[in-house]
């Protein structure tokens, strides 16, 4: 076995990285220890809990599920890379605003995959809403205060949307 | 945003990991200990209990329980040794290297085999604790009868599932002493135990919350023991120590809820009032008795649920076994006990054939009716009230109708089902006298106003809620507000934060604190009568220049008419109460004899809701762990060991599967709570599990009285009585 | 974590020759990964006895959906998102994409695959009943060669399968004839979502007059690997369906399975629960087909230009559209996609560009050809686009010119259901294609979208 660590260069939140790492080494270890990107959490280590979701090539991932070297070449996003400098990301907002986070431990998972559910389909219908978050376990809320964040927010986005000029509809 | 920092985010220059080798066998001797030489151990640093400066024993109620096993183990996951080494990997590995020899002694896993008594494992008959409270003249009410109903009921254990695990960071020095940072709800519950294992003074040991991802109770107690152990590493090796577990160790070694077995003999006359109510409460507390006492205490007290009854007698004991130590978990007991008699309510009803809502509206509690401890209840009591609307907003009448319709000719069968309770805010009877809490505010110099407490927030909304009552009362924006760090360096003891007190007492002092200040301000540094924040601040300067400091502090003090006999349980038993109805709307699959929740309802009266969107999200998440408690969340055992401590096999509800939960608050400010507050954050869970297996009942026609219910317990009974082989229609 | 990174070797070779050259070479030494969901589990719980791994992700030779007349064609490789995206596999099979729907979370899906599900072998993997009533075959490869078998007779034990020591599973065959069979599946869980079945029944017939001619019975969770059900069928097969039938069907199925107590059920729980599943299925088998929805029948009726319009609208090409005026009237929706499929297959290149220059490009809104209708319904695919930052909606019109420059016509992609990095994505992994391949690539994801308007058309 080789004792040299492979390169692996990817992007995160648009940055370019590149680290010297084991390739089994879980992405969520590399985000939290060889990135300092610590607003990704550990729940479970099984895939169950979703706190570890980033996104991976425009899709969602469980980070504690991808061995770094499966991320060659992609582009990753974490919560960090939500909000732009000061300006919260309005599903940051909506989150703070309704009651979508009380201990906030789920809460950058829940983003994660908010944000993705609202890309593929940016006017989900509650069960689309469930589905898109069947993923990410919340014990705090019941969920029921993060799906109103999250229809808050798409009402944002449409307002967002036709503020800059769409016209079909 | 990702920008809290929790224990697990932390690193402390120069920090070894900590781990913790654990007994494998649930009781016995401990014959040997060998560290297997292939390890070079001079890398480690090793603590067992030979290390233990002071007492190796976690300072609770009673203090059975040691820091580290010492010669004996008497549950499965007792810490034995623990190993600190500054790669995680290598610590964990190294557990492994840990040969620790046993000679197993015999066990015993049950209430039942706990209560026979053949094997005794704790004290001499295995008894943690009981009560017994007496109302009236039970055993002369059964022979005026027309009625006496008889129910067994069972809980199950259930764990808190925070997705943030149980972690600490501990430092040593001997200047310094002991310093800790962790996940946890009561920083000097904390203190108090590492000053007892350290035997170091009070202000050598400081503890420090960091932001905690979620409790529910699982962070009360069990953060003394890790605490300790992190800081016992931290002595020997010299470096900063960091224990955080992993959900496999958090789920199979840390507290759970007490599982319970309660068994009601009602006797009730020709028109369903309640004449007598015998009660016997069985609990599990595991190997040690930590909280079982207070918990047992809770259940007890809540166990004849809020109704009217002249003769009342209730039984209670806590039971020791070979498993990991119950302990806290929202509700603390009530949930055990409501469950219990609520679901022995529609028994009742069932069995003198009367409407379940009917039943308890004649039972209820009112204005200046006496408790089975003989309280009075001297503030509004307003269940009918609550229960007219709960029944109009679920339009339960409508849909009880509809289904008994529309059941018979569907493989889903939908019923409806109640729960009536209330919830005591804060400690028992005098519980709140010997918290004596300190709290507070204070002023800094650079024009911020703090709130001073050791209530900590996970989620809950402690920090919102105090700075709020503070904001009100010293007339400032909440802008104006910020928490002072939950560190104990810092902060006075303000009390655990439990048993839904923080809104109502702490709240309490905070709101007095706040306008004792603004009073002292405008005696003596000309704050005039009606002021803005600028002349605020102004004033405390002026007083600064003074006094050196703006501070100001209360200590509880009790309601007027609170007596509480501890011996005869009886009297006040608690300050104030919390009242709540729940419905639930179940749809039962009879392929699959499955139950599902398929919209709750609950409504409740908690004084003052001093903001909505946190209160309601803590009735909505309180429901859902409550309908997680009933027909999700079994914990397996195997030997004393929990088979399925993972969370593929621990199973939660997910986005999927919590209902629509509607939520309602009726208010009627209560005047000793902050700013009119009582509690609300373990009401919630009071309810769901008797309101779910009530309407269980009412589809199927079928009674359960165990949780959690799962479709393989529903099997037998619900397969004979709707066998879908005879409903074969083609 | 218990796992220790340093005590594995990863390699990522990126090819499929590769692999398979490393697995010809030092046959039992490498255990291939795929998404990770079951290895990386282990690997956590510190359980992961396989020191030498090889990649699977990335490789484009394991992850394709390839449609043919008379089969789909699944790469082992591919995920259970493309599964679930995937229109046509929608159309004709229905039972996989809801058991792509039901595996894990959407994080699960977007890394979970197919071949993983199947050779991991975990008795109740959630693809496995419905290969099994879909009568599919696995197509497994090495340096030798490959070789096909029913996927019925890929496992041969608890976690043991048919592949060699030097072998991979390449891809699975599903044969499309199944468009007039009556289709269930069932997967009962711990709770909705993220849950491992306790049991799972699929089941595939063709009813003719209350008679089952043929059926194919697909379990998990009641053996030690995913099986068909043998006897059972063999006790439907030739009835008619009826009390008499379904009790027969009860008595076979308690025989035909071997369901244990296990960490998340009873073996009793699911004897009684497989046969209560199996009298669903079969009582529903007597209740007749969907009837011919309103604008389908009112389409029969329209003059000729009207429905030329109404078809233009669904895909750009004239020849095509005029081919299905021709088959007037048509029956059912069934009918409706079949036709369509038929007739695309009938197009040429010149017929694919006429459709392709239907829609705006990826990213913009406008388009200078195609109905009003068309636009519309393309504006509605491509609507994650509102959502896009700045920099994608920069590449994508960047890629999509050197798209163009290379092939010579729009970069064509089914947009229902991508996020904007999602096609950019894809956009940046077929430039690297060649024309003739393009070409195809191009053809079928018009064929995709075609069917999705064709749905939407019908809904309306």
């Amino acid at each position: 076995m080789s004792t040299l660590l492979p390169a692996i260069e990817f992007r995160v939140n648009g940055a370019s990285q590149l680290i010297h790492v084991s390739p089994m080494k879980r992405l969520l270890d590399v985000l939290r220890e060889d990135l300092q990107l610590t607003g990704t959490k550990e729940g479970c280590g099984e895939g169950e809990c979703g706190s570890c979701s980033v996104r991976m090539d425009g899709e969602l991932v469980n980070s504690c599920m991808v061995p770094v070297v499966q991320a060659q070449g992609a582009c990753i996003e974490t919560v960090e890379g939500l909000a732009c400098d000061a300006e919260l990301h309005p599903l940051q907002k909506a989150f703070l605003d309704f009651g979508g986070a009380q201990c906030g431990i789920c809460t950058p998972g829940m983003l994660m995959a908010a944000t993705q559910l609202l890309a593929q389909n940016p006017h989900p219908s509650l069960a689309e809403i469930r589905e898109g978050l069947a993923g990410n376990l919340c014990r705090c809320t019941g969920f029921i205060r993060i799906f109103d964040s999250v229809i808050e927010a798409m009402a944002a986005n449409t307002n967002h949307a036709t503020r800059q000029g769409g016209d079909a509809r | 945003m990702g920008r809290a920092r929790y224990v697990d985010d932390i690193e402390r220059e120069g920090m070894w990991h900590g781990a913790t080798v654990r007994s494998n066998i649930p009781r016995g001797l401990v014959r040997s200990i060998e560290f297997d030489p292939r390890i070079n151990w001079g890398e480690f640093a090793v603590v067992t209990a030979a290390d233990i400066p002071g007492k190796n024993h976690i300072q609770l109620i009673f203090s059975d329980q040691p820091c580290l096993a010492d010669g004996s183990v008497n549950h499965c996951e007792e810490a034995i040794v623990l190993l600190a080494h500054p790669s995680r990997q290598r610590v964990r590995e190294a557990l492994d290297a840990v040969h620790i020899e046993y000679e197993p002694l015999p066990t015993v896993f049950t209430i039942e085999e706990s209560e026979r008594g053949d094997v005794i494992v704790w004290g001499t008959d295995n008894v943690l604790k009981s009560f017994l409270l007496e109302k009236g003249e039970v055993d002369q009410a059964w022979d005026k009868a027309v009625h006496v109903v008889e129910g067994e009921y069972r809980t199950g254990a259930q764990e808190h599932l925070y997705i943030e695990n149980n972690g600490m960071i501990a430092e040593y020095s001997q200047s310094e002493g002991v310093t800790v940072w962790g996940s946890l709800q009561c920083p000097y519950y904390v203190h108090k135990s590492l000053v007892a294992v350290f035997g170091l003074p009070e202000d050598k040991v400081r503890v420090i919350q960091t932001e905690t991802g979620g409790a529910f109770g699982g962070k009360e107690d069990f953060p003394s023991i890790l605490a300790s152990h992190a800081a016992l590493l931290a002595m020997k090796s010299g470096r900063p120590v960091k224990m955080v577990y992993d959900r496999l160790e958090d789920l199979a070694a840390t507290p759970k809820r007490h599982p319970s077995r309660i068994r009601h003999r009602t006797a009730v006359d020709a028109a369903g009032k309640l004449l007598a109510m015998d009660i016997e409460i069985a609990t599990d507390g595991g190997a040690y008795s930590t909280l079982s006492s207070t918990v047992l205490s809770r259940a007890t007290l809540h166990s004849p649920g809020p109704y009217v009854c002249p003769n009342v007698r209730v039984r209670s004991r806590a039971f020791a076994t070979n498993t990991v130590p119950y302990g806290a978990f929202r509700g603390f007991g009530a949930p055990q006990a409501i469950f219990a008699v609520e679901r022995h309510m529609d028994e009742i009803a069932a069995a003198i054939a009367m409407d379940p809502v009917e039943l308890r509206r004649i039972n209820f509690l009112r204005d200046g009716d006496t408790t089975a401890t003989e309280q009075v209840m001297r503030e509004p009591v307003i269940l009918d009230k609550l229960l007219d609307r709960a029944l109009e907003e679920s339009d339960y009448y409508a849909k009880k109708a509809r289904f008994a319709r529309e059941n018979s000719a569907s493989a889903i069968k939908r019923g409806m089902g109640i729960a009536a309770f209330f919830h005591g805010s804060g400690f028992t009877g005098s519980g709140e006298r010997y918290l004596n809490s300190l709290a507070g505010v204070d002023v800094t110099s650079e024009g911020k106003a703090r709130v001073l407490v050791s209530s900590t927030e996970f989620g809950q909304g402690t920090n919102t809620v105090l700075t709020q009552i503070a904001a009100e009362a010293l007339g400032l924006e909440t802008t104006d507000l910020v928490m002072a760090p939950p560190d104990t360096r810092i902060v006075p003891n303000s009390g655990p934060t439990v048993a839904s007190r923080t809104a109502m007492v702490v709240g309490r002092l905070i709101q007095r604190a706040s306008t004792q200040l603004v009073d002292t301000l405008r005696d003596a540094a000309e704050l005039s009568e009606v002021f803005t924040r600028d002349e605020f601040f102004a004033a405390c300067e002026r007083y600064r220049a003074l006094h050196g400091e703006v501070v100001s502090l209360c200590r509880y003090e009790p309601p007027p008419n609170i007596f509480w006999d501890d011996q005869k349980y009886r009297g006040e038993a608690y300050p104030a109460y919390a009242w709540s109805v729940h419905v639930a709307q179940v749809a039962v699959d009879t392929v699959t004899y499955s139950a599902e929740v398929e919209e709750f309802w609950a409504v409740q009266e908690v004084g003052r809701v001093l903001n909505p969107v946190l209160a309601g999200g803590q009735v909505e998440g309180g429901v859902a762990q409550g309908i997680g408690y009933a027909l999700y969340e079994k914990v397996l055992w195997q030997n004393g060991r929990m088979a399925n401590n993972q969370m593929t096999n621990y199973i939660m509800p997910t986005a999927e599967d919590v209902p629509p939960i509607h939520v309602y608050f009726e208010e009627i400010p209560f005047d000793h709570g902050g700013f009119g507050a009582k509690g609300v954050g373990e009401l919630p869970h009071d309810g769901p599990a008797p309101a779910i297996l009530n309407a269980i009942m009412n589809a199927t026609g079928v009674g359960f009285y165990s949780i959690p219910l799962m479709p393989e317990d529903m099997l037998a009974k619900l397969a004979a009585s709707h066998a879908i082989e005879e409903s074969v229609s083609v | 974590m218990r796992g220790d990174p340093g005590a594995h070797e990863l390699i990522a070779p990126g090819s499929l020759n590769a692999v398979l050259s490393l697995l010809a070479n030092e046959p039992g030494k490498w255990t291939p990964i795929a998404g990770g969901t079951e290895l990386m589990v282990a690997h956590a719980a510190g359980r992961l006895t396989a020191r030498n791994l090889v990649s699977l992700w990335g490789i484009g030779d394991l992850r394709f959906i390839r449609i043919h007349s008379d089969s789909i064609v699944v790469g082992a490789g591919s995920t259970f998102r493309d599964l679930r995206a995937h229109v046509t596999i929608s159309g004709d099979f229905p039972l996989l994409s809801k058991a792509a729907g039901w595996i894990g979370s959407i994080a699960n899906q977007s890394r979970a695959t197919l071949g993983g599900n199947l050779v991991n072998g975990s008795p109740a993997a959630d693809s496995s009943p419905v290969l099994l009533a879909y009568d599919a075959e696995v197509e497994l490869i090495s340096v030798r060669g490959t070789r096909r078998l029913p996927y019925a007779e890929f496992h041969t034990g608890y976690k043991q399968n048919v592949l060699a020591a030097d072998e991979l599973l390449y891809a699975v065959h599903l044969p499309r004839r199944f468009a007039q069979h009556r289709q269930y599946l069932r997967k009962v869980g711990t709770r909705r979502a993220m849950a491992i079945s306790k049991v799972a029944l699929a089941g595939c017939a063709f009813v003719e007059r209350g008679t089952v001619r043929e059926i194919r019975l697909g379990v998990a969770s009641v053996a030690a690997y995913p099986t068909r059900l043998y006897r059972t069928e063999k006790a439907i097969c030739g009835k008619t369906i009826g009390p008499e039938t379904i009790r027969a069907a009860r008595a076979a199925v308690s025989a035909d399975i071997v369901p244990i107590d296990d960490i998340r059920s009873t073996a009793e729980y699911r004897r009684i629960v497989t046969g209560n599943l199996l009298q669903e299925f079969l009582s529903g088998l007597d209740a007749p087909r969907e009837n011919m929805t309103l604008s389908l029948a009112q389409w029969n009726e329209a003059d000729g230009e009207s429905a030329v319009n109404a078809m233009l609208a669904c895909c750009g090409a004239h020849k095509w559209a005029a081919s299905m005026i021709a088959h007037r009237p048509i029956a059912n929706e069934s009918d409706l996609h079949d036709i369509a499929d038929r007739m695309w297959e009938t197009m040429k290149e010149s017929d694919w560009m006429e459709a392709f220059a239907c829609h705006p490009r990826i990213g913009e809104r406008t388009v200078s050809q195609g109905s009003s209708e068309s636009l519309t319904w393309s504006q509605q695919e491509q609507s994650s686009i509102s959502t896009a930052a700045e920099t994608t909606l920069r590449q994508l019109a960047e890629g999509n010119a050197r798209y163009e420059e290379r092939f010579g016509f729009t970069y064509i992609v089914c947009a229902t259901g991508k996020s904007p990095e999602e096609m950019l994505s894809i956009l940046n992994r077929r430039l690297s294609s060649d024309r003739a391949a393009e070409l195809r690539e191009a053809a079928e994801q018009q064929r995709q979208i075609m069917h999705i308007r064709l749905r939407k058309w019908l809904d309306e």
